[in-house]
């Protein structure tokens, strides 16, 4: 009876039984230093230079409780992120997203961006992957450099644990534009997943994190990021992004998803009147999106009553498309095992391992990566 | 089947690239000359029951690569007025899913001029009522034939 009412207590959350990914965990450096000796001798003096986010979180941005025994910012120990995070919740394979103060969409200088994405690079491999064969990588490359991006994806894009390459989700223009497919080609040949993350909205020479345009506070700018990820989807779908790149993969992480079922049908709508400007796509643009776009869950819906998000799931496919993400050590990050609400186990299984193994092309075990 | 025969216009009165929309016992009807070949379809579009007839005949974009287009079907698609879904106008079909989206078309045909009324089929048509299926019914296209004189269409 007491091993049943343990049992009792832990149902309700995500069974430690089963496989776990996380698909967006925030490590960072300790001190500049870490990336500045990476880069050449013509920008060491300049040091980082990137563009701020200007809107404030009167809670901070961090989880408050990570900050490390020297006093450093969460996530900047990354023994911490595996001893507090990877062991903690039992996960078998973490996504490291970087870190997101490092605006290289924003910044103006195309070389000086692509430099410090190669220094990122360079810290990620010597001081980060190396850590715990758990970690995975995700790459970084500067938006206004495609060319260069695709060099640095060819570069560094055959590293074991590099899985995927990063891209801001704030931009000068949407990401379906042909000036970015030398990326796209790259990562298919390389087998490397596209990531969009959010950080660049807004500041620097991005556009402004809305339509309507710059918002007066965080909560806006927070809560609108959805709609930054629907322009360039939208682009890279319409464009023919995978019309032309079939075996392209691409991760949306952190920019919500109980706006998919409207956007796919708004989109299929639309395509039916409109289809003879985007004549290169043969199917309805929903089926690129089920086919090649997964959908990072943190930060999940919380609709007004439980069962509504298991809708959402039903409307979205994500049994398809949906990966658990926590966002560590961000200040609203989903908890691994309360974060996500119960489901049924089929479904958890895939979104909690299941499509972000396939995401990714990771083997069961990962000291089978190679 | 009984077919009820209604004679359009004379040929000259209906030229290449030109159409008309007329009422053939109770159904309103497109008649297209489409480079010199006649075609009937429902002036009814399955979506929302549109006059899919009076939309811009005009072509339609093929693509070989991203970012690429090939103009075919000059002067036989149809663009729904409504919310512009292409039909073309020979078959009926849907550009978009012509399997599962059709308009339905009648036969037309050119024959002698006969004695008889223009119009002067009669009131019922088992087949002509408008089935809407889901979100995605079919379009009904009709059988148009011509021979040298008159355009006849049969529904």
């Amino acid at each position: 009876m007491v091993e049943d009412n343990q049992v009792q207590t832990v149902n309700p959350g995500h069974s430690t039984e089963m496989m776990l990914l996380d698909a967006d965990i925030h490590q960072r450096w300790a001190d500049d230093k870490a990336i500045v000796q990476y880069l050449p001798e013509r920008y060491k003096d300049d040091g980082i230079v990137a563009p701020e986010l200007l809107y404030r979180n009167p809670g901070g941005f961090l989880k408050q409780d990570e900050v490390s025994e020297g006093g450093g910012k969460p996530g900047s120990d990354t023994q911490k992120i595996v001893e507090d995070h990877l062991d903690k919740h039992d996960i078998d394979y973490g996504m490291f997203t970087g870190n997101s103060w490092f605006n290289l969409g924003a910044l103006p200088n195309r070389d000086y961006a692509n430099e410090l994405a190669r220094a990122y690079n360079e810290w990620l491999i010597d001081e980060c992957l190396s850590v715990d064969e758990r970690f995975l990588g995700s790459m970084y490359i500067a938006p206004k450099a495609p060319k260069k991006g695709a060099e640095l994806i060819r570069e560094y894009g055959s590293h074991p644990q590099i899985r995927q390459v990063m891209l801001p989700g704030g931009a000068e223009v949407p990401y379906g534009r042909p000036q970015y497919w030398p990326l796209y080609e790259a990562a298919e040949e390389m087998n490397l997943a596209i990531a969009i993350h959010p950080f660049s909205e807004g500041h620097g020479t991005s556009n402004p994190p809305t339509g309507a345009g710059h918002p007066n506070s965080y909560i806006e700018w927070h809560t609108l990021l959805g709609t930054y990820y629907m322009g360039q989807l939208t682009s890279m779908v319409t464009e023919g992004v995978f019309v032309e790149y079939p075996d392209l993969r691409l991760a949306l992480i952190e920019g919500g998803y109980g706006w998919l079922p409207h956007f796919m049908w708004r989109l299929d709508k639309n395509w039916k009147g409109l289809r003879s400007q985007v004549p290169w796509l043969e199917k309805k643009p929903s089926h690129y999106i089920r086919k090649n776009v997964w959908f990072a869950s943190q930060p999940i819906e919380e609709p007004e009553e439980p069962e509504q998000h298991n809708q959402i799931l039903d409307m979205m496919h994500a049994d398809e498309i949906l990966i658990f993400a926590s966002d560590y050590p961000h200040w609203d990050g989903d908890d691994p095992m309360w974060g996500l609400p119960p489901m049924e186990d089929e479904m958890e299984r895939a979104v909690m391992y299941e499509n972000a193994m396939e995401l990714w092309d990771l083997p069961a075990d990962p000291t089978d990566l190679n | 089947m009984s077919e009820k025969r209604f004679e359009i216009c004379p040929t000259t009165e209906l030229t290449p690239g030109e159409r008309r929309i007329e009422n053939l016992g109770g159904f309103s009807v497109g008649v297209f000359n489409v480079g010199g070949e006649y075609y009937a379809m429902k002036n009814d579009c399955p979506h929302q029951r549109a006059p899919l007839c009076e939309g811009k005949l005009t072509g339609t974009n093929t693509s070989d690569t991203p970012g690429e287009y090939n103009w075919e079907r000059d002067g036989q698609i149809v663009t729904c007025p409504w919310h512009g879904w292409e039909f073309d106008v020979t078959t009926g079909e849907s550009v978009f899913n012509p399997h599962r989206v059709k308009a339905k078309t009648f036969e037309a045909t050119v024959e002698e001029a006969e004695d008889t009324k223009m119009a002067s089929g009669g009131s019922s048509c088992g087949d002509c009522g408008a089935h809407l299926e889901g979100s995605e019914p079919p379009v009904e296209t009709y059988d148009v034939e011509v021979e040298h004189g008159t355009v006849v269409v049969y529904l």
